[in-house]
C-alpha cells in the first residue's frame, strides 16, 4: 500500500537529465513550476507540455512510472475539474439540469487545470525522479549557502534533511513490518469506521516511535564516534561542477520562457 | 490430512515496476499435523516470503495456500480464519511490543479472536507459562524487560491465539547461545505439550537439526528438499552446494571420506560419529 506512492521516489539511471548538476535542475524545476502558472492560453500551455515531454523522453523513464506517480492525485484533478465544470459560468451554456449548469467556458478552464495540474506533478516528479535525495539537499545547501551566517548553518539544516529523506524508505519498511506483524496477531487494520481504524493504528505508531527513537539515538552514537562536528573545516567527496549540458538547458528553457511570455501575448488570455 | 498445503506457490514483489523481483517459485509442499519443521536457507532465499503466505499476508501472484483443507483465499472469512490458524512470529519480534503490560500484549492476539475473559485469561497465563514468564513480570512494562525477556513475551503473544500452526521466523536471532537454547527448548516443549505443528525458519541447520522433526531447505525460490533431518543429512554435500551451512562433524565425516576413507556422511551429532568410528574399527577398516 505505502510502496505504491512514487512521488519523491528515485529511479537511478545514466540519461542527461539524471547527469545535470542538481543546482541547475533545481533551480530549472522552480522556474518550470512558476512558468505552469505564468502560461494562462492553450498555446502557451501546449508549450511547457511539449517542453516536459522532451525532458519525460530524454529521462528515459517509463510512462507508466510516471503515470503510477499521478494516481494518488487523481481524487484531487478529479475535484478541480468536477468543480470547474459546474462553477464557470462563461461563454454558451450548452447544458441544463436542475441546479446544474455547464458552459463551454467551464470546459475549458477544467480542462486548462487539469493539464496545469498534471504538468505541476510531472515536472516536480522529474526532479526527484531523475536526482538522488542526496544530491536534492547538496544542491539546495549549495544553493544557500550565502545564508551561511545564520545560527547553526546551512550544513546542519542540510544534514537534518538529508538524513530525514535518508530515513524515510526505512520508516516505510519498518511500517510495513510492524503492520505485518500485528495483522499476523489478527489486528484488522482494513475495516471499521474512521475512529475504530485510527484506534487501530495505535499498535503500529507505538513501537515504530519506539524503533525511530531508538535509530535516532544510534546513528547519533555514530556519528559522534566518527568524530562528527558540523560544517566547520569539512571538504566535499562530491565537487559540483556546470558543464556544457547545463548551459544548454539552461538555454533551453530561457527561450522556452520567452516564448512562453509571447505566446501569452499574442493569444490574449482564457484565465 | 496435511495441515497445510501449497500447490505452485508463486509469488513476486514490485510486479509491475522495473525492480520486480520473484521471490518464491513454484512451491509444492504438504506438511503433517504435529511436525516440527525447519526451514532451511540463506539470506534472500525467499524463506520470509514463503511463510507469510501461509496465513494470507501476502497474497500469491499464483498457486493456492491450503489450511487444514481450506483454501484461505476463498473469501474474506477464510483468509482471517487462516490469520488465527497459522500464528506468524516475526524476525526481532520484540519490536512490535506496544502495551501497557506484559499481560495485555499477549492478550492482543486473543483479544483479536473476541474471546471471553477468563479463556483469555486462560491463554495468557498459559502461553507466558511456555514461555518462562513470570507471573510478577505479567504487570510489568514490556518496555522495561531485557531484550531476551521482550522476545518470550512477543513469542508468547502468537502461542495465546493457539494457533494450529505455529510459525517462528528466525526465533533465535541475536541471541547469545544460552539465549538460543532457551528458546528453542521451549519451542520444542510447546510442541510436545501441545501436539501443535510448529515451524522455525532459520539459516543455519546446526541450530534446528537437534529438535526439528522434519526439515525444508529452500534454495534460490524453490524448495529445494523435504524430509527428515536423516535424510536432509544423506545429501550434505548439496547442502554445501547452495551455500548453507552443515554442523562441525559433518564436516570431518565429509572431509574423511574425501581422504578415502569409506565412512558414512549422513553424521550431524557427536554420538553418531563415536558409533560410526567405532563401527569402523570394528570392521577393521581403520586402525587407531
Amino acid at each position: 500500500m505505502v510502496k505504491d506512492i512514487t512521488i519523491g521516489q528515485y529511479f537511478p539511471g545514466r540519461s542527461v537529465i539524471h547527469k545535470l548538476d542538481p543546482r541547475m535542475k533545481l533551480v530549472l524545476t522552480l522556474f518550470f513550476i512558476v512558468f505552469i502558472f505564468v502560461c494562462h492560453n492553450f498555446w502557451s500551455l501546449g508549450l511547457m507540455v511539449v517542453t516536459l515531454g522532451l525532458v519525460v523522453a530524454l529521462s528515459r523513464i517509463s510512462i507508466k512510472t510516471i503515470l503510477r506517480g499521478i494516481k494518488p492525485v487523481v481524487i484531487i484533478i478529479l475535484f478541480t475539474a468536477v468543480l470547474n465544470l459546474l462553477y464557470i459560468r462563461t461563454g454558451d451554456l450548452i447544458w441544463e439540469w436542475k441546479f446544474l449548469h455547464l458552459y463551454t467556458g467551464g470546459i475549458y478552464t477544467a480542462s486548462f487545470m487539469v493539464v496545469r495540474i498534471l504538468a505541476l506533478i510531472v515536472a516536480s516528479s522529474m526532479l526527484t525522479y531523475t536526482t538522488s535525495p542526496t544530491l536534492i539537499t547538496d544542491a539546495i545547501e549549495r544553493l544557500l549557502s550565502p545564508l551561511k551566517f545564520m545560527r547553526g548553518g546551512v550544513h546542519t539544516i542540510a544534514m537534518m534533511m538529508t538524513i530525514a529523506l535518508r530515513f524515510i524508505p526505512t520508516l516505510i519498511e519498518e511500517f510495513d513490518k510492524i503492520t505485518s506483524a500485528q495483522k499476523a496477531r489478527g489486528a484488522d487494520l482494513e475495516t471499521g469506521n474512521i475512529l475504530e481504524r485510527t484506534r487501530a493504528l495505535i499498535p503500529v505508531f507505538i513501537p515504530l516511535f519506539i524503533t525511530s527513537f531508538r535509530r535516532a539515538y544510534e546513528l547519533a552514537y555514530a556519528m559522534e564516534c566518527r568524530c562528527y562536528h558540523g560544517y566547520e573545516g569539512r571538504t566535499r567527496m562530491r565537487q559540483m561542477k556546470l558543464e556544457a549540458r547545463d548551459y544548454v538547458a539552461l538555454l533551453l528553457i530561457v527561450v522556452v520562457m520567452a516564448a512562453i511570455i509571447l505566446l501569452n501575448h499574442f493569444f490574449g488570455k482564457l484565465v | 490430512m496435511a495441515i497445510l498445503k501449497t500447490e505452485h506457490l508463486t509469488y513476486s514483489y514490485s510486479t509491475g515496476t522495473p525492480f520486480e523481483v520473484t521471490a518464491i517459485e513454484d512451491i509444492d509442499l504438504e506438511i503433517e499435523t504435529g511436525e516440527l519443521v525447519a526451514v532451511i536457507g540463506h539470506t534472500g532465499s525467499g524463506k520470509s516470503t514463503l511463510i507469510q503466505h501461509f496465513n494470507g499476508l501476502l497474497k500469491p501472484k499464483e498457486g493456492k495456500v491450503y489450511v487444514d483443507g481450506q483454501d484461505i483465499w476463498e473469501s474474506k472469512k477464510t483468509l482471517r480464519a487462516s490469520r488465527f490458524a497459522v500464528g506468524l512470529c516475526f524476525q526481532y519480534p520484540e519490536y512490535q511490543l506496544f502495551e501497557e503490560t506484559v499481560y495485555k500484549d499477549i492478550a492482543f492476539g486473543p483479544k483479536n479472536m473476541k474471546l471471553s475473559e477468563e479463556e483469555i485469561d486462560r491463554r495468557v497465563r498459559e502461553a507466558a507459562r511456555f514461555t518462562g514468564v513470570p507471573d510478577d513480570m505479567l504487570e510489568k512494562s514490556p518496555f522495561d524487560l531485557s531484550g531476551g525477556e521482550k522476545r518470550r513475551v512477543a513469542i508468547a503473544g502468537v502461542m495465546a491465539m493457539e494457533p494450529k500452526i505455529l510459525i517462528l521466523d528466525e526465533p533465535t536471532a541475536g541471541l547469545d547461545p544460552k539465549g538460543r537454547d532457551t528458546i528453542l527448548g521451549l519451542i520444542q516443549n510447546y510442541r510436545e505439550e501441545t501436539g501443535r505443528t510448529v515451524m522455525i525458519v532459520s539459516h543455519s541447520m546446526d541450530d534446528v537439526a537437534k529438535i526439528a522433526t522434519k526439515v525444508l531447505v529452500i534454495n534460490d525460490k524453490h524448495a529445494a528438499m523435504y524430509g527428515t533431518v536423516d535424510e536432509i543429512y544423506e545429501r550434505s554435500e548439496e547442502l554445501i552446494a547452495m551455500g548453507l551451512d552443515v554442523p562441525q562433524v559433518t564436516k570431518v565425516f565429509l572431509g574423511l571420506r574425501e581422504k578415502g576413507i569409506p565412512v558414512r556422511t549422513d553424521i550431524y551429532t557427536v554420538e553418531q560419529a563415536r558409533a560410526e568410528l567405532l563401527d569402523l574399527r570394528a570392521k577393521g577398516v581403520v586402525a587407531w
